[in-house]
């Protein structure tokens, strides 16, 4: 029900009405950092899970271990940015903390970016870890690190609206959301370069690739490290908006309609 | 202007009509009381004013902006407390009460002041710090009041406030609803307390099966009962004596309350005189007797078509 049109007048009010709406936007994300980061499911879905789960693969690759450190930073990013509001929102239905949003003087979209941003300050935090790990333990180089921090800060900020966009499933139910974003989550990094390169994979995988946003992230970040990718890292940037501003405007369709 | 006027509004649920064609209006500063059974449209009908939910036709507009097209504008005036005491429980007191304010876009400089000034009122500011999973039922109630008079809402949706509350609680709350309605707040108020209701409201609105029966102030929808009841205390009261007095001429309906006999009828002289009788046949003393008008809780009962049954108030299917 809510609007996004209100009629607020000049441009004074609007960019009042921005300033405020960033505000609260902000105050929401700050309330999950408090509340969410070390809650034990986040722990596992957002820490544990893709490290060991990259390190199951990389047991068994033969590589030198500093020349994965970018496909464990893509792994890290999507499965900890998009770990945060399957559990959060879940959580705030049952003990009625969302309404509370739901019914505060703010839009949809500020509602999910500022339960997005939540989980892209986490993810952008715990991917530091195999960057820096990469830096100290491998001597990994970087080529191009203003690129890297573009591509973390749009893969995270990607996931992390996904993960948003997928507990606006009306349910209760943490279990619930996490198996049907998992039944996305862990195909997406079979077809996306991160443990075998994209053109390795049969056609039909390729094709589908072209659908999946880590393949864009990853492809970017192997560039900062390497300096070759499969895209340019304009389109990379460009596929990553997309698929932000599709998950964002999606989401907030979803959080209206399973409200009605 | 009216701070809420409802035109029309029908919900629908798939083939469940929730609400059907439900009008009416409460004026500025006005304390208005809406009761029903569960499932009678409440919380539906409250979805919709605080814009949650949306109607499936008809509109609802808050001091004239339209809930569902002015949304944001519609909300910035409310203060909403809903009837779970919706609180996070892994932020202090003082977390909780600088969230809510941010959320209401309260500025910088008086946040701090207002939750300092409502966590004093509400008895809570020496626990500010203090992480609210350790809050007693009653101070997380207290807390989410407090949250949602942190923007100075000139219309306060309150949602069963004192349901099931110790002594201390209740008192604070009803303390600071009182003063709220004395400083010209409009209260929207949900209860099961129908008795709160009748001391509390201007007028109240009884829904039953999504449809508002009756609108009208306490005393008048009182006047429209026939009913009086006699309340009646013997020196030895039994179960048994209900089928007794429950039978005696000119009783309608007779309840066991305690030590006391509820007798329900139209005729109270007659009553009285039976009565006697009883107690002079059976060698009982009456100990007192007294009689009451129509209460708003019998007023709910008709409308709403529940019936009394050993006390206790069931829903006829």
């Amino acid at each position: 029900m809510q609007s996004t049109d209100d009629k607020t007048g000049g441009p004074e009010q609007w960019f009042t009405r921005i300033t405020r709406e960033l505000s609260a936007a902000w105050a929401i994300s700050r309330k999950d950092m408090i509340t969410y980061y070390i809650k034990p499911n986040i722990i596992v879905m957002g820490i544990l899970f893709p490290f060991f789960m990259f390190l199951a693969f990389a047991i068994g690759k033969n590589a030198p271990p500093g020349t994965l450190i970018p496909g464990l930073i893509a792994i890290t990013l999507l499965f900890s940015a998009s770990s945060i509001e399957p559990v959060s929102i879940p959580i705030e239905r049952r003990v009625k903390t969302f309404d509370r949003l739901l019914s505060a003087p703010i839009s949809l979209h500020s509602l999910v970016f500022g339960e997005s941003l939540s989980g892209f300050l986490y993810s952008l935090g715990i991917a530091c870890f195999p960057l820096i790990a990469g830096i100290i333990l491998f001597a990994t180089p970087i080529e191009h690190a203003p690129v890297l921090v573009i591509a973390m800060a749009l893969t995270a900020f990607c996931f992390a609206t996904l993960g948003t966009l997928f507990a606006a499933y009306p349910t209760e139910n943490v279990g619930e959301v996490m198996s049907m974003l998992n039944t996305v989550r862990l195909p997406l990094i079979f077809i996306s370069g991160v443990f075998i390169p994209i053109s390795e994979i049969p056609q039909i995988g390729q094709d589908i690739a072209l659908f999946s946003p880590l393949t864009y992230g990853n492809d970017m970040i192997t560039y900062a490290y390497t300096g070759t990718s499969l895209f340019s890292p304009l389109l990379d940037i460009l596929a990553l908006l997309i698929f932000i501003l599709i998950f964002q405007f999606v989401a907030n369709r979803l959080y209206k309609k399973f409200n009605e | 202007m009216h701070a809420i006027e409802v035109s029309h509004l029908t919900k629908r649920f798939g083939t469940l009509t929730a609400l059907n064609d439900v009008n009416f209006s409460v004026d500025v500063g006005e304390t208005f009381g809406f009761l029903g059974p569960n499932g009678a449209g409440k919380t539906t009908t409250i979805r919709i004013l605080t814009g949650i939910s949306y109607p499936t036709t008809g509109t609802a507009t808050i001091f004239g902006h339209d809930i569902g097209r002015d949304t944001i504008a519609a909300r910035q005036s409310m203060g909403i407390v809903s009837e779970t005491s919706n609180v996070y429980d892994d932020l202090t007191a003082w977390q909780n009460m600088i969230f809510s304010a941010e959320l209401y876009h309260v500025r910088r400089d008086i946040r701090e002041k207002k939750a300092t000034e409502l966590l004093t009122t509400f008895d809570l500011y020496e626990r500010r710090d203090d992480k609210v999973h350790g809050f007693s039922k009653g101070m997380k109630r207290r807390l989410t009041i407090a949250m949602g008079l942190v923007n100075s809402p000139l219309l306060l949706f309150l949602d069963e406030p004192t349901s099931g509350l110790d002594v201390q609680s209740n008192l604070i709350i009803r303390d600071v609803i009182t003063g709220l309605i004395h400083e010209g707040v409009t209260v929207f108020l949900t209860t099961h307390n129908i008795e709160e209701a009748n001391l509390m409201c201007d007028r109240v609105a009884i829904i039953n099966r999504g449809t508002v029966a009756a609108i009208d102030a306490p005393e008048r929808l009182k006047k429209t009962i026939q009913s009086v009841q006699s309340v009646v205390s013997f020196d030895h009261s039994s179960a048994d004596q209900l089928a007794d007095v429950s039978r005696l001429p000119m009783v309608n309906d007779a309840l066991k309350e305690g030590d006391k006999f509820r007798l329900y009828t139209e005729d109270p002289a007659t009553v009285i005189e039976s009565v006697m009788e009883y107690a002079r046949s059976g060698n009982l003393r009456v100990i007192s007797i007294s009689t009451l008008g129509p209460s708003l809780e019998d007023v709910f009962i008709k409308l709403t078509g529940l019936q009394r049954t050993g006390g206790m108030v069931h829903a006829i299917d």
